[in-house]
């Protein structure tokens, strides 16, 4: 397994995907950063956020300035809070980045068929698949860790201190999130193994969340039904929730559901990889 | 007697409805360059998926190395090309050998090099897979097959897409590698007359069953220019053949026919021996065929 994962990395390396994430990671942190508020993809409670959109005095005041330095002293005298753990509370934007990490260390060899040279003469398929799920779970967590340290850093030397929390902090709020952050990481491995085709699975993982989220909303929404259970535990709110010092029930409660989730989809994906016939 | 490499006792392979492999049985000895000829959809890369594993067997059973049970492990001594060469498109050939040789293990990545010249590709180890032409990755897949000198090498239709003189240089590999590393060799082809030039051991696979296994030397008795005796005392006439013609080169096939492959220009005079002896001859008639004749006259039978 060793191997395989060895020789996977040394193919990653070779193609320009995963300094791509590295590039957008570094990006999306001087972004937040400079803009003292944290991005979403998707829906989101923006509790974490500096931007208070109820309080007009507020908000009038940032229409007013007339350049980021403006919109920054605007945000700044609102009053400091913990920037680099509302980041951390948006972490389910990684979930993209998870995409390109599953279609570049377990897709590719699907689309490219080079998984018969793999399976008929190296190793088993069960090797193969934990290799490949270890290898995914090492570089989500690595890059998780990365844009975590790299933000935490970055906002103390263009926010201050004011703005940032401790690093045992970050790193505590960071530790909590994986669970869930695996869970969906096996979701994604287990769609890879379902579709193997790199078009079908990107086809289906990545507007996954978003739909999950319209369709659970608008039937909540249509037929007024209380969906507190869908904002507690949904994926992207249960991670920002995580970086808002919840109790220690909802964080029993996440651990739980991520686990469940990690079981339940590497349950699905390995029994349909045994089962398939490998073109 | 010769180690066994691979024994398939019943294969069977199911898709649905459809049969692909039905109760197979073949045997390849330690040696061999076996040739697995069929027509295209005959079972050919089906029966070369299940030894691989790449698909799961309906019934039956199969052993690797003289194991049934540790196949997996046995996996291996295997070095294999099914349909199409498969690799990473921007990755160089190089680059692509030393992939499979970190997941195999292999420390020395000397052997990149020795097998791309083997496969004479040495001169183009550092253009990427995507810009290849058809030949050259078959010959990648073929050094991709070989990296880690293994005892067998499954190469399926190895040959579709090169050129007469890819074909002439593959051929002599195969040779190379069956004589002088010892490896044994399981090939598939649509195209009896390029096997016959490479392969000791043929079986012929049509709608999933073995329809023949034969040798090099069955296969050229088959097949080549010889009288057919037709008689009913086939031991009297192979003694008038030995004592009043001075020949042994024929063969007795069955109680009824016997093959002479000599007096091919005479047949007349075997007659009139034969005849001389009071031995009845139902027909004599001279024959052959050409390997792909022989190879439509088989299918059509199992038709």
């Amino acid at each position: 397994m060793l191997n395989m994962m060895k020789a996977d990395m040394y193919r990653i390396l070779k193609g320009k995907a995963i300094y791509i994430i590295f590039v957008f990671l570094i990006l999306t942190s001087f972004v937040s950063a400079i803009g003292i508020s944290p991005g979403h993809i998707g829906m989101s409670t923006s509790s974490g956020s500096a931007i208070d959109i109820n309080d007009a005095e507020f908000v009038e005041k940032l229409s007013k300035a007339k350049s980021l330095k403006d919109v920054r002293e605007v945000i700044k005298s609102k009053g400091a809070f913990e920037l680099d753990k509302a980041v951390i509370g948006t972490n389910a934007n990684l979930y993209y980045l998870f995409i390109v990490l599953v279609v570049i260390v377990l897709c590719t060899d699907f689309s490219n068929k080079s998984i018969k040279n793999t399976l008929s003469s190296a190793i088993s398929r069960k090797k193969y698949y934990g290799s490949k799920t270890l290898l995914i779970f090492l570089l989500a967590t690595f890059f998780t860790f990365f844009n975590t340290y790299f933000f935490y850093f970055l906002n103390i030397i263009i926010n201050g201190k004011e703005f940032a929390s401790s690093l045992l902090e970050v790193t505590k709020v960071t530790i909590l999130e994986l669970p869930l952050l695996y869970g969906i990481i096996s979701l994604l491995i287990c769609f890879a193994f379902l579709f193997k085709k790199t078009s079908t699975f990107n086809t289906v993982a990545i507007p996954f969340i978003l739909g999950l989220q319209l369709v659970v909303i608008g039937i909540t929404s249509l037929f007024k039904i209380k969906a507190d259970w869908f904002y507690n535990y949904e994926f992207q709110f249960a991670l920002e929730k995580i970086a808002q010092n919840p109790s220690t029930q909802y964080l029993i409660a996440c651990t739980v559901l991520g686990i469940f989730y990690i079981l339940i989809f590497h349950t699905i994906g390995y029994y349909s990889f045994k089962k398939s016939e490998i073109k | 007697m010769k180690e066994t490499i691979l024994k398939t006792n019943q294969l069977t392979k199911k898709y649905d409805n459809f049969t692909a492999l039905e109760n197979v049985n073949i045997q390849i000895n330690k040696g061999d360059i076996y040739g697995l000829i069929g027509r295209n959809g005959a079972g050919k890369t089906t029966l070369m998926k299940v030894i691989t594993t790449l698909t799961n067997r309906t019934s039956g059973e199969y052993e690797l190395f003289g194991e049934k049970e540790n196949v997996l492990e046995k996996k291996k001594r295997i070095g294999c090309l099914i349909e199409n060469p498969a690799f990473f498109p921007n990755l160089t050939a190089y680059e692509n050998l030393k992939y499979y040789c970190f997941q195999k293990g292999i420390a020395d990545k000397n052997v990149i090099d020795e097998v791309l010249e083997l496969v004479d590709l040495k001169e183009a180890k550092n253009k990427k897979f995507k810009n290849f032409s058809l030949g050259m990755k078959q010959r990648l897949g073929i050094a991709f097959a070989i990296l880690d000198s293994p005892d067998f090498i499954i190469l399926d239709e190895p040959i579709n897409g090169l050129d007469p003189i890819g074909i002439s240089k593959l051929r002599d590999t195969f040779k190379k590698l069956n004589t002088e590393k010892n490896i044994t060799i399981m090939i598939s082809s649509h195209i009896l007359s390029e096997l016959y030039m490479v392969a000791n051991r043929f079986c012929i696979i049509e709608k999933g069953k073995v329809i023949k296994e034969l040798s090099k030397e069955e296969l050229d008795t088959e097949c080549s220019k010889c009288i057919v005796i037709k008689t009913d005392d086939t031991k009297k006439a192979s003694v008038v053949l030995e004592t009043n013609l001075k020949t042994t080169n024929y063969k007795i096939i069955n109680t009824n026919e016997i093959r002479l492959y000599d007096y091919l220009n005479h047949a007349e005079k075997v007659s009139k021996e034969l005849i001389s002896h009071d031995i009845t001859i139902m027909g004599l008639y001279e024959t052959g065929i050409t390997l792909e004749e022989y190879f439509k006259t088989v299918i059509k039978e199992e038709l």
